[in-house]
């Protein structure tokens, strides 16, 4: 039976030692939120961090100094280091001067949409993660127009909202308060919560409930099923990798992924 | 190359734009366009449009910056033909697929890539520089000298938003409104969430995310001197008044410094203005340093409305200005008409006359039509509007 190639956001340390990388059903790679160019994680890793096989998550924004600070740091790439993951177009570029054989993964977060768009992205890169923000269809659609195998954000809570500012040292320093860097926000009207942590490049809403796609596992043309523990235990870690029992009860948010968006008012009205 | 780039939601607001001194200016259509809300434009109001921006010598751009899903592909080419056809300048876009459609089916648009692509370092530009691109709209979390370098290094067009309205968020990097109302922030319907009031944790304080206005008047002359080619006001859901009143401040500062007669004076008055018509509090944002809680609302706005656009002049005739009337005014009132080449003229309202020729103390009913008399021949589209400001108290 084809085993599922999971790849597994590194957020506790913990998960190194505590998650096998070979289970019966799947194999772990790792995905480590790298120092300097990550928004959004609790536990970031230096390049020398990084075990065997180990992928590098860059998911900032990059101004100048920040795509500087990253060719100097691509040069000094360990071999162990097999994957990069990154949110900045200018990183291809870079890649591709410096001959990398890193396996080069695109993930736009919001952008890729449609299977047209992925497949000019895979001239440039080795496969791209489809939006999570699309209907299971939808993705359906674009795996099978995909001209290589593509990686489907599978499990986890989501990165909605990306902002370069600090909003939760803003909200300290306006109100005096203290509130820690990784809080709960409540929109006042809908009551819809959401989690936000902030670090020095910016600050990360994500949605409250862990999106559950892990009937995803099963679907063809998939290079990786991305997982993202953020705000898990090991313990929950544990089991959804594992996937052996039936997490719909546990896990039942569905984020966009059954329910076309609208753009138009007057489509309500239809 | 010095641009100065309105926005326009409608083909009367995108006139109103040339008519106030706009080089050129950008408008949605009906399909493809990040605001899906606005009352956009059809293939033949483009046209028209067209017709009108290079009757004037000006241009007009489209905006085809939606993130596509399947099934808005289909229609695509097609319609990118259409709009090379009619004559449009450039398209902005932030799909890339736009861009591959443009240059598998050699249709002639030039591309400027959008601020949804969040653009800011070089190496992205040169990105799509390497795809065709002449032109990159830059993130709006841009600073100097990021935009400095990136001009230096990749000699692209740089187009830098200077006034209006900012996401909280990285433009592109949002979702909350898809995830909140299920409205479509990438693909024109964002229902704005972050200006709604939020709660962190248990405490009690209410609060927006809300950035403050972008304002960049007083930064203006650096910017030309580090090389922008374009200078955009955001706003294609704003009236005519706000466009009007933002570009032709916007368009005397830029003629003031390319002529080297810029003042402080008229920096300050300028500003006035233009916070005063937007209605907001405005700041540099992310240009000079990194923002902080001083660049944010944290419990919405606290201005009033206030309803100093009071007509607009349709016509001249027998000595008296036919004007339609947008907001109350009455005889003793101080007002100031400014328009196309028309430095603000400041006018004591003495009589009102009704279309019938009667003598009314107040005009009270939008829309209706008055007659002023006035000394001087005043052009159609000439606005009037309360006198708050006074320049010579700027001197």
């Amino acid at each position: 039976m084809k085993k599922n190639n999971i790849l597994l956001i590194v957020t506790d340390r913990k998960m190194l030692t505590k998650i096998p990388k070979k289970l019966e059903e799947s194999t772990i790679t790792f995905l480590f939120p790298l120092k300097d160019f990550t928004v959004g994680f609790p536990e970031i890793f230096t390049l020398k961090e990084i075990p065997e096989d180990g992928f590098i998550f860059v998911n900032r924004i990059l101004d100048n100094a920040g795509i500087d600070l990253f060719k100097s740091t691509i040069k000094n790439i360990p071999p162990n280091i097999k994957g990069i993951v990154f949110d900045d177009l200018g990183i291809i570029n870079v890649l591709n001067e410096t001959k990398t054989n890193l396996t080069k993964i695109l993930f736009l977060n919001h952008f890729n949409c449609n299977y047209a768009s992925i497949n000019i992205y895979l001239n440039y890169v080795d496969s791209v993660v489809i939006s999570p923000d699309i209907t299971e269809s939808e993705i359906d659609e674009i795996l099978n127009h995909a001209s290589k195998p593509l990686v489907l954000y599978t499990f986890g809570h989501l990165n909605i909202m990306y902002s370069r500012r600090t909003l939760l040292t803003n909200y300290n320093k306006y109100f005096n308060k203290e509130v820690p860097m990784l809080s709960t926000l409540e929109e006042d009207l809908s009551h819809h919560k959401f989690k936000i942590m902030e670090n020095v490049y910016g600050t990360v809403i994500y949605t409250e409930k862990p999106f559950n796609g892990l009937r995803y596992l099963t679907k063809p043309n998939v290079l990786y099923n991305l997982i993202n523990p953020i705000f898990l235990s090991i313990d929950e870690i544990t089991q959804i990798i594992n996937n052996k029992t039936d997490l719909n009860a546990i896990y039942p948010y569905q984020y966009l992924s059954t329910t076309q968006t609208i753009y138009k008012l007057k489509e309500k009205d239809l | 190359m010095i641009e100065l780039l309105a926005p326009a939601g409608s083909i009367e607001r995108l006139k109103i734009a040339y008519l106030y001194g706009a080089d050129a200016a950008y408008v949605g259509g009906y399909n493809y366009s990040l605001r899906a809300n606005a009352i956009n434009f059809s293939l033949e109001e483009l046209k028209e449009g067209v017709k009108f921006a290079h009757a004037l010598g000006k241009k007009l751009y489209v905006t085809v910056n939606i993130i596509f899903h399947n099934a808005e592909l289909s229609n695509l080419k097609t319609y990118l033909e259409d709009l090379s056809s009619i004559g449009i300048d450039a398209i902005i876009v932030s799909d890339i697929v736009v861009i591959e459609c443009v240059r598998k089916y050699n249709i002639p648009l030039e591309i400027h890539i959008s601020t949804q692509s969040s653009t800011l370092n070089y190496e992205t530009a040169l990105f799509y520089k390497k795809l065709g691109v002449k032109r990159i709209v830059l993130a709006r979390e841009a600073s100097r000298e990021d935009i400095k370098i990136i001009k230096a290094k990749t000699n692209l067009d740089i187009e830098c938003f200077i006034s209006g309205a900012m996401c909280t968020s990285i433009s592109g990097k949002c979702v909350l409104s898809n995830v909140t109302t299920n409205r479509d922030s990438n693909r024109g319907g964002c229902a704005q969430i972050c200006r709604w009031t939020f709660k962190i944790n248990d405490e009690e304080n209410k609060f927006s995310m809300t950035p403050k206005d972008l304002n960049m008047s007083r930064f203006l002359e650096d910017m030309v001197n580090i090389g922008i080619n374009s200078f955009k006001v955001e706003g294609r859901m704003r009236s005519i008044y706000y466009i009007a009143t933002i570009i032709y401040e916007y368009r005397h500062l830029l003629d003031k410094i390319i002529n080297h007669t810029i003042k402080e004076s008229d920096i300050l008055y300028s500003n006035d203005i233009i916070n005063r018509c937007a209605n907001r509090e405005s700041t540099p944002q992310f240009y000079d340093k990194f923002p902080t809680e001083k660049e944010q609302y944290f419990l919405g706005r606290e201005e009033v409305s206030n309803q100093d656009f009071l007509g607009v002049v349709l016509a001249y005739q027998n000595g008296q200005i036919l004007l339609e009337e947008r907001n109350y005014f009455k005889v003793g009132d101080v007002v100031e008409f400014f328009g196309p080449n028309l430095e603000p003229l400041t006018y004591e309202i003495k009589t009102i006359l009704n279309e019938e020729g009667d003598s009314i103390p107040v005009a009270r009913h939008p829309q209706m039509h008055i007659y002023l008399p006035f000394d001087k021949s005043l052009p159609s589209n000439t606005m009037m509007r309360l006198k708050i400001f006074d320049k010579n108290d700027y001197l």
